[in-house]
């Protein structure tokens, strides 16, 4: 049984992580197409870039908190 | 081998927060006090930096008034003229967020924003702040406005929402520092030489970006309630 919880903490951590850099790679890449077509907005582009990484980062980062929550109860 | 693997499982115990002594019945931990040594210090780069201070600053002053413009037009980016009014909350969020985070630089220190407490603290105050500064700012009416403008079935929607933004600027910036510092952790024990240092350096640019990040959406949540067409 306790097998269970260990393949619940790994699955925690890593499907959020998949989800997570799948949607900010996206964010990346569009954020790098759009500051190559016009340089001038540069600083906006980033900006709002560190913005929306955050965000997703921070959906990775609930789960990581109850992954260790639950690796700590384990055994 | 043996060794290493009793010492992984010893990590959650370096990773919680040690209680340093007793102020009568109150347990004082160490994230509060490497908090109260980042006070002192941000207090006493103040006075002495702002010491003499005039119009045209020279020498140190360049230090504060760098910082202050820089969080200013970030501000100024979101709000306009009007977000002149909270740049000391922000400003000061920016700041604090970024020291404590940057001790984790003092050899031995672990950044107190790595505890869970410190993290909700800054966000519960920072929200409360949020509501308290708008509700002065454009009157009871047009704050409760706010919540209700798209229709009364997303209004308790609305409520939650910045309920919701306590738990995620706390767990956003308590997840970045903690997974650092446990990253960092479970380096040192399997590999002690380089390699933990370098991510640590990669820890503290996350540090940084987190401590921009909460002043960013602090900015934003404080556009979005004073916000005037409703």
């Amino acid at each position: 049984m306790e097998a269970l919880a260990f393949i619940g903490v790994a699955l925690a951590i890593a499907l959020p992580a998949l989800g997570s850099a799948l949607g900010q790679g996206n964010t990346a890449g569009h954020a790098m197409e759009g500051i190559a077509r016009q340089p001038e907005a540069a600083n906006d582009i980033r900006t709002t870039l560190l913005l929306s990484l955050a965000f997703m980062e921070a959906l990775t980062l609930f789960s990581f908190v109850i992954a260790i929550l639950l690796w700590t109860k384990i055994g | 081998m043996g060794n290493k693997v009793a010492e992984l499982a010893a990590v959650m115990e370096h990773l919680k927060p040690t209680v340093v002594f007793y102020l009568g019945p109150i347990p004082v931990s160490t994230t509060v006090v490497t908090t109260w040594v980042v006070m002192a210090v941000l207090v006493v780069i103040a006075l002495v930096t702002t010491r003499g201070m005039r119009l045209l600053p020279r020498g140190w002053q360049h230090l504060p008034e760098m910082t202050v413009e820089f969080i200013y037009g970030f501000l100024e980016g979101f709000m306009g003229k009007r977000g002149r009014r909270y740049l000391p909350l922000v400003a000061t969020l920016f700041i604090f967020i970024l020291c404590l985070n940057l001790s984790w630089l003092i050899p031995g220190a672990k950044p107190p924003t790595m505890d869970l407490s410190t993290t909700l603290a800054l966000a519960v105050t920072t929200i409360i702040a949020v509501q308290i500064l708008s509700i002065k700012d454009v009157g009871l009416r047009r704050y409760l406005q706010t919540y209700t403008s798209h229709g009364l079935l997303l209004t308790p929607l609305n409520v939650l929402e910045e309920l919701v933004k306590v738990v995620s600027l706390s767990l956003r910036l308590f997840g970045n520092m903690f997974g650092e510092e446990t990253v960092v952790t479970i380096l040192f024990i399997l590999v002690p030489l380089v390699v933990p240092a370098t991510i640590q350096l990669l820890g503290v640019l996350f540090g940084f970006i987190q401590a921009f990040i909460f002043t960013l959406l602090t900015i934003s949540y404080l556009a979005a309630r004073t916000s005037e067409h409703h």
